[in-house]
Order: structure tokens, then sequence, then C-alpha cells
């Protein structure tokens, strides 16, 4: 044993420097890992303190329709029966806000009516050391976020208008509990006193306001409570949950985030892993000599092959233990960046999480060895009389290595399996590994066989380099793996991101609506029209389209019989609450694939269902459902199937349209898509003047909420491009380790090609084309596989038409290159140096 | 004692079997020093290779102290050469990433002897390189390298050494002092010492001679040495 670890550390010592940029990769693998999971976990702690304040109770109740007198009898029992100790309630809905000043501007908020008691738990947090009192509420007060503020140019003190009232600003919102975090937001978060919310004039018939009711019960009753709740409302659309139950849900997402996140550290330390594979596979070859004095002088395999695991082994905990300290180092920097944000994020503490550290330094090992065991076999097979003559040793695959290759592959999924949390994920990230390797490993082939026919060109040193290329021992199929993998991961990632503002910017051009009228009254239909009709306010295309808010609450068809409200629910997003309108005819973006669509009205219920819900639930012609429309249960026959073309937003999209005759008294509120002014001043002008005579409608504006996406989806782009840098980055390592690795034999040939004759530039030149041409075929085979990823996430996922930015594609080969060309030649620069006698001595 | 019956050594050359060594049965005695001479091509380090176990024979058997080694296993041979067999190349084979202490230390470190390192130095001393112990293969000279080979060689104090042209990539005054020292290990330790040269000069300071040539052994120049009748020989 002394002699293993003897052996260890003495060829570690030799060994490490070339060695260094492949345990470099795990560690920058490692580093990913670590940090993702220690953020992740620091920010779930936070939520996990702040759990009762997230919601700002012990128990929620919350409805999207008013509370009818049944309910409340209820709630009030069953609060009573587990010993509630406090209440109270507040109402949410959109609106838009104006400057009582009469500026022509307008702007959608969130507005969250709160009573006395709000909130159970937490605070309301305020600018300037201001504290939260129920006192600031009263009397028409306001309190609004900042970005408000500066939407209308107003400060505190400043009267806004909201509905048909005036409210005076007396604070600004940082901090708010029972704040939904992670949740799409229409505009800032306005909060006013509910006493004064009748006066808005805003709770009309099938406005969007969320109901909720906020309890404090002992700690004991507050799972029986829900449990009650949920019993009592079963039948009805009442949700009820505890903090807990917020933090389950909160944590579950965590745990996956966490897990997934993860796996893209995998994906680097799995790079780094292949590049270990076959710089293994190289070192071993060039250790074939000393390995088979070993062998001369009594070592035994297993002993020598013990030596190079523990080498290994020695080199993954290193590069795994840098990896911990950079992610430190990261972790560190992030308080720094987030500087004095209010965001939730800036009350994590962001330290280094211990089981994060032991996870990343496990697996950095794990992929070490991993990776390294099957190429280490060839121990096996060198024999000790290749000392007396030069002998080459077949790599010999016998059973025993077939063995290990499967232990190895079945190690790879459980590490995977392990990181995602799910044997199913763990399998398609090497499924998708081997398979993507391969591919790439085919598109490298047929490109080295494409550009063969350079080998004859007239240049002396493109010749030699397209002969490298394909020289034994070389390094061409790990290079074009690495780096083409990062360039894949960058070029498909910005062409998706050109692809999708692409398909935004297309959206709002032309003639396609940009604003969107909500809650229109029955009784303002009118004078809305009248109002768009009015040429001098500058809208057009518009049209009002009735709509209803309903909920399926059975089925009754051929392939699917759901009785009662529960087994909708047990059909997953069949139970959410739709939006539903009746016409007599179909859009220009429907089309109908099954049935027909009916002529004129009829009192008999009707119904056209979209094909994604005929079928994911199996509804088709002739099926009848049972509706709940506010309250009024209403049964009917499906009619038709529709395809909708969901990108064109003209005409919107319904997953239900009913047959007019059967809706048309039921209670109802109108939309109107349009299209708004262009000029800024004029929208903004003709939002105001809008509210200010219909002081409920809500007016969405695309243009806001575009900037908003574009905002969200230059932050994920910019992460994704990061990961993609941090695996091009790795690429890079891999290259120079690469041609660490294998320099003696670069430094022989170039001694010999200088002996007979070639002149240090020729020879810089060779390295140049070499170099060249294998970073060009690197940025082909990720720009290759990059349309592939593109084609398949536009038309699969994003179900965007497909884009190809010629310019990406280009940018990024050509990048890639000279990325390649120049760490090729500069970490050759020895071997142009090198005096040819000497090299030549030393063989 | 070395006994090789009806050894013989057939590899095939491109589709063609090659023989390089034809059947030879020979004895070799406790403490003799035999030099195997021959042109380049006669099987001399064939033989060599077969008697340290590196390769097998495709016939016959070989025998060291009564074990036919051509039944063991890689790993028993493993073991046998390190106990008991000390080899010595014409190109060193030193291995590049140890310094000349621990080459020589290595040997004795695989048999798990623990003071591997003093006993090194005192072999070190013994060829004359205390001063370069912690130099790499690559910062001595080629004689200075074959030194440390010698020195590994006898690591373990193996009653046979083994040495293929241990002077052929020397210059005539390293060589002379290889020799110099190989001659006293055989004298002082009483070592069996087979050794292969093509330098008829060298194989004179041996005990005896057997000059092979196309895989025959062709001349046999010794008294003591029992001489056994290659087979096939006309």
């Amino acid at each position: 044993m002394m002699f293993v670890l003897r052996m260890a550390v003495r060829e570690t010592r030799a060994s490490w420097r070339r060695l260094l940029f492949f345990f470099l990769c795990i560690a920058v693998g490692v580093a990913a890992i670590v940090t993702l999971r220690s953020v992740i976990q620091s920010v779930r702690g936070v939520f996990g303190r702040e759990a009762k304040s997230l919601i700002a109770a012990d128990v929620l109740l919350s409805t999207n329709a008013e509370w009818t007198p049944d309910a409340r009898h209820t709630i009030d029992r069953r609060l009573a029966e587990f010993g509630a100790t406090e209440r109270t309630e507040s109402v949410e809905t959109p609106t838009m806000s104006r400057p009582a000043d009469g500026r022509p501007v307008a702007r959608m908020v969130e507005l969250r009516a709160v009573q006395r008691g709000f909130p159970l738990y937490g605070t309301v947090g305020l600018q300037d050391g201001q504290i939260y009192s129920y006192a600031l509420l009263q009397h028409h007060g306001v309190l609004v976020r900042p970005e408000l503020l500066t939407a209308l140019g107003l400060k505190v003190g400043d009267q806004i208008k909201i509905g048909q009232s005036l409210f005076t600003i007396r604070g600004v919102i940082t901090t708010e509990a029972g704040r939904r975090v992670g949740g799409f937001s229409l505009g800032p978060r306005v909060l006013i006193d509910d006493e004064d919310l009748a006066s808005t004039g805003l709770l009309g018939v099938g406005s969007r306001a969320r109901r909720v009711v906020l309890v404090r019960v002992p700690d004991d009753s507050i799972q029986p409570l829900v449990r009650a709740l949920r019993r009592d409302f079963r039948e009805q659309f009442v949700s009820a949950r505890s903090y807990r139950s917020n933090d389950d849900e909160v944590g579950r997402d965590f745990d996956r985030a966490e897990n997934y996140l993860s796996l893209v550290g995998l994906v680097i330390v799995i790079l780094g892993g292949i590049a270990i594979s076959s710089v293994t596979r190289v070192f071993i070859v060039q250790k074939i000599h000393s390995i088979a004095v070993l062998k001369c002088l009594g070592a035994r395999s297993t002993q020598i092959m013990v030596v190079y695991v523990l080498q290994v082994l020695a080199l993954g905990l290193a590069g795994s233990l840098l990896g911990v300290l950079l992610a430190r180092g990261t972790l560190a920097a992030i308080p720094l960046a987030l500087g004095a944000s209010t965001s939730i994020l800036a009350e994590a503490d962001y330290g280094l999480s211990w089981s994060a550290a032991a996870q990343g330094v496990t697996i950095g090992i794990l992929v070490s060895l991993l990776f390294s065991v099957v190429p280490l076999m060839h121990v096996r097979n060198v024999k000790p009389s290749l000392l007396l003559r030069d002998e080459s040793t077949a790599n010999r695959r016998d059973w025993t290595t077939f063995a290990v290759m499967a232990l190895v592959s079945l190690g790879l999924v459980g590490v995977a399996a392990w990181q995602a949390a799910s044997l199913r994920v763990g399998l398609a990230v090497c499924g998708g590994f081997a398979g993507l390797a391969f591919v790439l490993q085919l598109a490298g082939r047929m490109l080295i066989a494409l550009i063969a026919p350079l080998a004859k060109s007239p240049s002396f040193p493109l010749r030699h380099a397209v002969l490298h290329l394909s020289r034994p021992g070389n390094q061409t199929r790990m290079i074009l793996f690495a780096v083409g993998l990062g360039a894949f991961f960058v070029i498909g990632v910005r062409s998706l991101q050109a692809s999708l503002l692409k398909e935004f910017s297309v959206e709002v051009s032309e003639d396609a609506p940009d604003m969107f009228l909500l809650d229109i009254q029955r009784g303002q239909a009118d004078g809305v029209r009248a109002f768009l009709a009015d040429a001098t306010h500058g809208a057009s295309h518009a049209r009002l389209m009735p709509v209803l808010r309903a909920r399926v609450t059975g089925v009754s068809g051929r392939e699917t019989k759901l009785d009662t409200f529960d087994d909708v629910r047990a059909r997953g997003s069949l139970a959410r609450e739709y939006t539903i309108t009746y016409r007599d005819h179909l859009e220009p973006n429907e089309r109908i694939i099954d049935g027909a669509f009916w002529r004129g009205a009829s009192t008999e219920p009707e119904v056209s269902v979209e094909q994604g819900i005929h079928e994911r639930f199996k509804i088709s012609v002739g099926d009848s459902l049972r509706f709940d429309i506010l309250g009024r249960v209403l049964n009917a026959r499906v009619s038709s199937v529709r395809e909708v073309d969901w990108r064109d937003a003209r005409s919107g999209g319904f997953m239900f349209v009913f047959r007019p005759g059967s809706l048309d008294e039921a209670p109802q509120t109108f939309i109107a898509p349009l299209k708004g002014p262009n000029d800024p001043a004029a929208r903004a002008r003709f939002q105001h003047d809008l509210v200010e005579q219909f002081p409920n409608v809500s007016v969405i504006d695309f243009h806001e909420i575009l900037e908003t996406v574009r905002d969200i989806m230059s932050k994920v782009t910019l992460a994704v491009t990061v990961v993609g840098g941090l695996v091009l980055f790795s690429g890079a390592l891999i290259l120079i380790g690469a041609v660490a690795m294998t320099k003696f034999q670069r430094v022989y040939e170039a001694a010999v090609l200088k002996t007979l004759g070639a002149n240090t530039r020729t020879i810089a030149k060779m390295l140049l084309f070499e170099y060249g041409v294998l970073g060009s075929l690197a940025g082909i085979v990720g720009s290759l596989g990059a349309v592939g990823l593109t084609w398949g996430v536009s038309r699969w996922a994003l179900e965007i038409p497909w884009r190809i930015f010629a310019g990406e594609h280009i940018g990024g080969v050509a990048l890639t290159a000279l990325l390649v060309a120049a760490i090729g030649v500069l970490s050759s620069l020895d071997v142009l140096k090198n005096k040819p006698l000497a090299t030549l001595r030393a063989e | 004692m070395i006994e090789l019956r009806e050894v013989s050594k057939t590899v095939m050359s491109g589709t063609e079997p090659l023989t390089i060594l034809h059947p030879l049965s020979i004895r070799i005695g406790r403490g003799r020093f035999l030099a195997v001479v021959g042109p380049s091509g006669s099987g001399k380090s064939t033989l060599l290779g077969l008697i340290a176990g590196l390769d097998a024979p495709t016939s016959g058997s070989v025998l060291i102290d009564g074990v036919d080694i051509t039944r063991l296993d890689e790993d028993r041979l493993a073991k046998l050469r390190g106990e008991k067999i000390g080899f010595v190349f014409q190109f060193f084979h030193l291995i590049p990433s140890l310094t000349a202490l621990e080459n020589v230390s290595v040997p004795m470190e695989i048999i798990g002897l623990r003071d591997a390192r003093q006993r090194a130095e005192v072999l070190l001393e013994e060829v004359g390189l205390t001063g370069r112990a912690h130099h790499y293969p690559s910062q001595l000279s080629g004689g200075e390298q074959q030194r440390v080979a010698l020195a590994r060689a006898l690591a373990n104090a193996p009653p046979i050494v083994l040495a293929d042209e241990p002077t052929g990539n020397l210059d005539t005054t390293n060589g002379r002092h290889i020799m110099e020292l190989l001659r006293k290990i055989h004298d002082q330790r009483g070592t069996t010492i087979v050794l292969v040269t093509h330098d008829a000069e060298l194989a004179s300071l041996a005990d005896s001679r057997m000059v092979l040539r196309d895989g025959r052994v062709v001349e046999m120049v010794d008294h003591d040495v029992p001489m056994a009748r290659a087979r096939g020989e006309r």
C-alpha cells in the first residue's frame, strides 16, 4: 500500500500541471452546483422564516366572487369552532389610477383594500422609516409603490383618482406582507381602506376582484380548520390554505428549482468528465513505458491502476475544493450585486451551504472517477515485454471492460438522478448527453471527411494542418465536442432570444391590437363604443366582446364522464376558471375541425370547444358539459371543435364559445381589443380620458407588458448565456489542456520539420490553420446543433414560427474559430521556440 | 538456478509465422556469469525476456529455482520478478517522473520493504551516484542513468540479474564502468548474471559465452556450464 500511495504522490507531482485544465473544468462545474444550491437554500430559508408573513395569516380563504351569505355563515361558524383569535378581510383587483390634477396619464395598478387588522403577520414596509398603521389609509388615504409615483409623476401628499374616488398618497411601500411572490403582476401595488372601496364603484358585476379572509388561529387548529373549510367549500370556488401549505408549495417549487438548476452544473462537470476520460486515455498511452517498467519491477496491474485512480481522486478532490472556494467567492459577491434592493432576495444571507458543498465535492470526485476508470483499464493490457522490443499494446475489450463500462453508465445515471431527484430526469440527462455526444461526433466526422480534399492543397501548412486533424492520438473529437457544445449553447440561446423578440415586435406592429379594455359593464357598452368610434381619441380596430367567467363542473361524454366537481378537479386545469364568450360567427383565426358551427341564436345551450380541450380531456362533439357561470348552472352540448391560431391575437382566443341565446341575459362584462394611438402622449391621454369617463374600466397596454416581458427575457437570456458561457469557458480550458497534453508530439514534429527546412513562420501558419479549421468545425457543429435546438423549441415549446438568424450563426462560428485558433497557437508557443536539436536528442 | 527446457518462440510477422528462437534447452547454475552474444535479430533479447517471464514461450518451459514460470499468471510472475530477478536494459527504462533515488526505491516499495529509502541510498552509493540521488533521469547522463538502472536491478538483492545490452547506448568509458560494476556484483554477491551483448570484448569478461545466430545456439564456450544441445541443430 505504501508503494501505491508513494507512487500516486510522485505521479501527481509530475503530471498535475498537464492535467490541471481538465480539473479546472470540474472546479467550474462544482462551483456552479454549490453556488446555485446555496443560493436557493438561502432564499428558501428566508421564505421559510417569513412563511406566515408571506400570506400575512395562519389561514387564508379566497374567492373570485362576492361572498354569499351562506358562505359567510359557514366561515363564521368554522372560525368560532376552531377558536380563531383574529380575522380581517381584503379585496384585490386590478384597476386604473390617474393623477387628480387632470394630467392626461393613467396607469394600471393592483389595488388591495384592507381592514384594520391587516396584516395579521409581518408588516407593510414604508420608505423613509415611516411606520405602517391603519390610520394612514383611513379617510381616503393610499399607500403606493414607488413605480407608480414615477409613472404618474407624483409625490407623497399628492392625490390620485381610483375609480370614481379621490385618494391622498400618504406613504410609499417598500415591502408588503401578503404579497404573492413571483406572480406576474399587471401593475404596482396600491393599498386603500376597505371602507373606501365602495366609493370607487369598482366592484361591478363580473369584476375580477379577489376576496380574501385572513385568519389567525392557534397552531394546532390550523390544519383541522383548513381541512374543514375545504370540505365545506368542496363544490364552491373558495380556496382555503394555511401558511404551511403555502410553505409546502413554495418548498416544492424550491426543491424543483434547486434540482434542475444543479443539473446545469452537472452538465459542466460531465463535460469536464468527458475531457478527463479523453485525457486519461492519452495520459496512459504516454505512460505505457513507465507502466511496463513497473510491471517488470514486480508491480501488479491492479496496484498500478490504483496508483492512477488515486491520482485522479486527488486531482478530482483538488478541483472540487477549488470549486467550493469559487462558489464561496461568488456567494460573497451576491449581496454586493443586490446592493440596496428591497426585494425579498436581499434578505437572504447567501452563506455557503455545507450540504451543497458536500454534494458538489462528491459529484466532482465521482465524475472524475467514473470517467477515468474505463481508460485506466488499458493498464492491464500493457505488457512488460515491450521494453525489449517495440510492440503496440492492443486495447483489448473483454468482459471485464464491458462490465466496468456498464457500471460506469449506471453510476452516471445515478449521479444525474441524484442531482435531479428523479430517475426519469437522470436517465433523460444521460441519454440526452449520449445522444448529443453521438450527433456532435457524427457531425465532426462528417465535417472532417468533407475537408479531407484540403489535404491535397498546394499550401504546405494547410495540407499538414488538415492531416493533423486525423492524426492518431489527436484530440480533435474531444475539442469538437467540448467547444462545439459551448458554441451550441451560446448560439442556440441567442438565436432563440432574437426569434422571440422578433415574434413580439411582429405582434405589436401593423394593425395588431396593442391595448385591451377590460371590465366594461353592460350599461357602459354603448358609451364605450361611442368613445372608441370618436376619431379624436385615435383608437381603431376596436370591437366589444361579451365575456363571462365560468367553470366546468361536470362532463357527460362518450369517453369522459365526470359527475362531480371533485372529479373535474382531478383532471387538473379543466377545473380552472375560464373566460367564455358567445357569438354567431367564427373569427378569422378559427377553423372548425369537427362538427359544425351554429348559425343564429338558440335558447338551447350549445358550446364549441377548442382543439386542446378536445385532445387533453377527450371531450368531443355530442358530449355534454355542465358549467357554473357565476352560480348559475348551465348544461351545454358540444356541437363543434375549433382550432385557434393563438399567434393571431387580433381576434383573441377562447377555449369555450357559446351559441348566442342562452347567455345573453346572464351577468356579463365586455372586453375590447383595439389598436391604440401610436404616439405615447396620445396613448396616455386616450387611457386617461377613457378612465375619466368610465372609471371602472381597466386598460392593459401591450407596450408596457412588452417592456416587462422584454425585461424578464433579457434576464433569462443573460442567465442562460452565462451558463452557455461557462460551458464555452470549460471548452476553452479543455482545449488548452488538450493542446498541452499532445504538445510532446507537436514539439517533436516541429523539430523534425525544422531540421528538414521549415521555418518558424511556416510552423506557426500550420498551427494557425490547424486550430482555425478545428475552431471553424466546432463552431459549425455548434451552429448546426443550434439550428436543431431553435427549430425544436420554436416548433414545440414556444409555438412560434422558426427563424434563422444568419448573423448569430456566422458571428458564432467566426468567434469560435478565432477563439480556438488564438488559444491553440498561444498555448503552443514553445513548439515554435524550441531548438530542434535539443528536442531530437531528448527523444 | 535457471533452466530452459525445449523453449521456442514464434511470432506472426504480418500473416507469416516467424520463428525467433528455435527449441533450445539450457541450464545456468547459481552464481554463473553467462554472456549471450550474436548479431541483431539472433534472438538474444527474446531469450532474456523468456527467462524473466516478460514473454511467454511458444513451446517448452522455463524454470527458476525449480518453479515453472510459464504456468504462473501475470501477477505471480510480477511477484517473482520483484523478488528474484533484476533487469538492466539497453535504453535504461527509468521512470522519467521519478528521481534517481525514487527509481531505485520502487522495487523495494513494491514488496513492502520499510527501509527502502535508506537501502536505495546505499545502492546509489555503491554505483557512485550519491550526489545525484535527487536528480530526474532527464538531468542525468547516459552512463549515470544506466548506473541508476543497475542500482535499481540490485534493489531487492535478487539472485539473478538479466542485462540486455547494458552498454549498447553508452560510450566506451561508461560501458567499461558498467561492466566493471556487473563483474563486481557477480564476484561480491554471487549473483547469477545473464548478459546479452553483441560486443565480443565485453562478453569475454563473463565466465562463459553462448553464441546465437538466427535463433539457434551455434557456439558454447565454457567448460563448467553443462551444455545442453540446442535441438533442431543440424
